[in-house]
């Protein structure tokens, strides 16, 4: 068993799933000599050759087009977005194409495409959590670890299940020393739709997933520290299907909820999940649902603009604080 | 011009001109009877502001490279050794024409005349740029200059459809754009060109050959040739030398006859050549891309160094009014460049607006 960083993780989770498994094959851009955008596929076109790691040209709907057809005739395609904002030139195949076969015709699509999101000084176009464009089109899991043993378990479960998987990765946490941990051995699997609580507690919790789960643990200890009270993390890592199990529970256990997510406001996760909750758990509420979010505008390249567009540790500490006051 | 060793690729540091390179170079002026009476009608100021525009251009991305190197901004990305593709293409036009350059052709900012330092600051992200430190792409339409997004490819339907809009108004003016040879695999490339087709409308697109796309030579996914384009697509088309200025000017000026005239678009690929990395991050992986030879065979057709040779030997000019030209032009950079240095930590957008400006 080794330590290895988010990054290294993922990069496990794909040799040892080529390994494994023959049909799985790597498509995107720049990844075979240069070796990825973020050195993520470094040495794979050296291991297994071009014909499973393949420079594709600069078309992310041929990419994830192709990917479908490979699927469809047995393989199993992980594609790369060389940055997550890219996606938009393939929309229409992962929307129209890959999302709808298996409703239409009961073929499942194989396909995982992966990819760098999340804002981490790149501006508008290198920067955007595009979950939402994929959440709200069904037959699309989505997945986004925060956790460098989850990168592993999970792209691996994502892999090797039977519908398109959009798994997003924030760069942020890619060389992030303090994710550094242990990785899950080989035989190890995850499981898609399942949260986690990453700090337990009762007095509320918030609901989070991604890089943001880190800004809502740090705002946890400070205020288990600074007001004695306790909150549970919950990390979604699978937003669609949402594992509605466990945050029904939570809404049990805690009464008091605080959505966090590093996407844009308005028709962002948390707005879903408070219907959800609304629906399933009306009644265990002790206060209004609230939620800390980006702003409403496209993510900013000067540093402190983008700070002020991001969700941050004090703004979650203030929302939280409303909250247990309430 | 002055070569500096700290930031310039080895083959530019030890520039000599080769006799059969400038050979061809000159050559290259004459092969073609309409280009050649083109480049014939250019006189003394046109031939040397075309070599301050390649000046202005290879000195802004040594500066950045500077900064760069003093930790200024972590990264750059240059146009050096493909100057001669932007500056050409911009000389050939009327200000009331309009360019939409990908980051590679930043030079086409100043050569419609955006403030340097306004180009310098955008890198910075400080309020002295027109984004207001919103976004590093920059343009201003006050000089005909449409930002490119990162998104490539996206910078030809639209700029397509600018074209269509003086076609619609009946406006004599052209719009412009430049697309890598790796983004030609766009959809929006191709649709852009389809559009522009479709509509005849009076547009340019450079296809900017650099034989790489980031880190993947070109040759890994297309094996074609880009000069069949425009025959497929139902658009004029013409091959440039895209490290010789005056080939590009007078292809360029050619084109936005044509388009002037109402004959429809133009597609002109350009050969060229990266000598650095796709920014300046990877230049040493760059150079493992392709074998030395390549980079010995472009080094030696820099378009500055070999437009100086023929200024100076068929031309007559005097080699002191090319290093008065360059002086001006190295003051005013620095300038620019210590002017925009000193927004940063000053003249930083304030976060308390950072909401403000989604809607018009
Ligand atoms: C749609 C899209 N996909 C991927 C990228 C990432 N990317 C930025 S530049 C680039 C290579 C562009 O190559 P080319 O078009 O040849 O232009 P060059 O950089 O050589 O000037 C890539 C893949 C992008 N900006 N946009
Ligand atoms: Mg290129």
């Amino acid at each position: 068993m080794a330590v290895g960083t988010f990054l290294e993780a993922l990069r496990e989770a794909l040799l040892e799933e080529m390994e494994d498994d023959e049909r799985v094959f790597l498509l995107g851009e720049d990844i075979a000599t240069y070796g990825g955008a973020f050195k993520l596929t470094q040495g794979f076109v050296e291991r297994f050759g071009p014909g499973r790691v393949i420079d594709t040209p600069i078309a992310e709907g041929g990419i994830i087009g192709a990917a479908i057809g490979a699927a469809l005739m047995g393989l199993r395609p992980v594609a790369e977005m060389q940055f997550l904002d890219f996606i938009s030139c393939g929309f229409d195949q992962l929307t129209n194409f890959a999302a709808k076969v298996h409703y239409r015709w009961g073929q499942p699509v194989p396909i995982v495409v992966r990819g760098p999101g999340g804002a981490a000084g790149g501006g508008p176009f290198h920067s955007q959590s595009v979950e939402m464009y994929f959440i709200k089109t069904p037959g699309i899991k989505v997945v986004e670890p925060s956790t460098a043993a989850d990168a592993k378990l999970l792209l691996k479960a994502a892999i090797r299940d039977p519908n398109p998987v959009l798994f997003i990765e924030h760069k942020g946490l890619y060389r992030a020393p303090a994710l550094r941990e242990e990785l899950p051995d080989r035989a190890a699997v995850g499981e898609l739709g399942r949260a986690a609580i990453r700090r337990d507690g009762s007095d509320l919790v918030i609901i989070t997933y991604g890089a943001m789960v880190h800004k809502s643990l740090e705002a946890a200890e400070q205020i288990a520290r600074e007001d004695g009270a306790q909150v549970r993390v919950l990390d979604l890592r699978t937003l669609q299907p949402m594992d509605d199990a466990a945050i029904m529970e939570a809404v049990r256990a805690c009464a008091r909820v605080l959505i966090v997510h590093e996407d844009t406001r308005t028709a962002g996760l948390a707005g879903e999940i408070t219907a959800r909750i609304n629906e399933q758990a009306f009644e265990w509420l002790d206060a209004p649902i609230r939620r800390v979010t980006a702003l409403d505008t496209p993510v900013p390249y000067n540093k402190n603009l983008e700070a002020a567009f991001l969700p941050q540790v004090p703004d979650i500490v203030r929302a939280a604080r409303g909250l247990l006051d309430y | 011009m002055k070569r500096y060793p700290a930031y310039e690729f080895p083959e530019y540091v030890d520039w000599r001109p080769d006799p059969a390179v400038q050979q061809a170079f000159a050559d290259r002026l004459v092969a073609d009877p309409a280009r050649a009476a083109v480049i014939g009608a250019l006189d003394r100021e046109a031939l040397l502001s075309l070599y301050e525009g390649l000046v202005r251009a290879r000195l802004h991305d040594i500066h950045l490279k500077r900064w760069v190197k003093q930790g200024v901004i972590t990264k750059a990305w240059l146009g050096a050794g493909e100057e001669a593709v932007t500056v050409g293409a911009c000389a050939a036009l009327r200000p009331e024409d309009v360019v939409g350059p990908m980051i590679r052709n930043a030079a086409a900012c100043f050569q419609r005349g955006m403030p340097m330092v306004e180009c310098f600051a955008a890198y910075l992200g400080t309020t002295d740029a027109i984004t207001q430190g919103r976004d590093l792409h920059i343009g201003d339409l006050e000089f005909g200059v449409v930002p490119p997004i990162s998104h490539v490819g996206d910078l030809v339907p639209v700029m397509a459809g600018c074209a269509l809009a003086f076609r619609l108004r009946g406006e004599p003016r052209v719009a412009v754009t430049w697309t890598g040879d790796g983004s030609t695999a766009t959809g929006a490339v191709h649709e852009g060109l389809r559009m522009a087709s479709a509509t005849r409308a009076p547009f340019i697109c450079f296809v900017q050959n650099n034989l790489v796309a980031l880190g993947t030579r070109g040759q890994a996914h297309f094996t074609g040739d880009f000069a069949d384009l425009p025959a497929a697509y139902g658009m004029t088309g013409m091959v440039v030398d895209g490290n010789n200025v005056l080939d590009v000017y007078a292809a360029t000026v050619l084109a936005a006859e044509r388009c002037r005239r109402g004959e429809g678009p133009v597609l002109i690929v350009a050969q060229t050549f990266r000598m650095g990395g796709h920014a300046t991050h990877d230049e040493r992986e760059a150079r493992e891309l392709f074998p030395p030879e390549v980079f010995a065979h472009w080094g030696q057709r820099d378009p500055i160094g070999c437009f100086e040779t023929w200024l100076v030997e068929a031309r007559g000019v005097a080699p002191e009014a090319l290093s008065a030209i360059e002086a001006r032009v190295d003051a005013a950079i620095e300038a620019a460049a210590r002017e925009a240095v000193s927004g940063k930590g000053v003249r930083e957008p304030d976060p308390a607006t950072v909401a403000q400006g989604v809607w018009a």
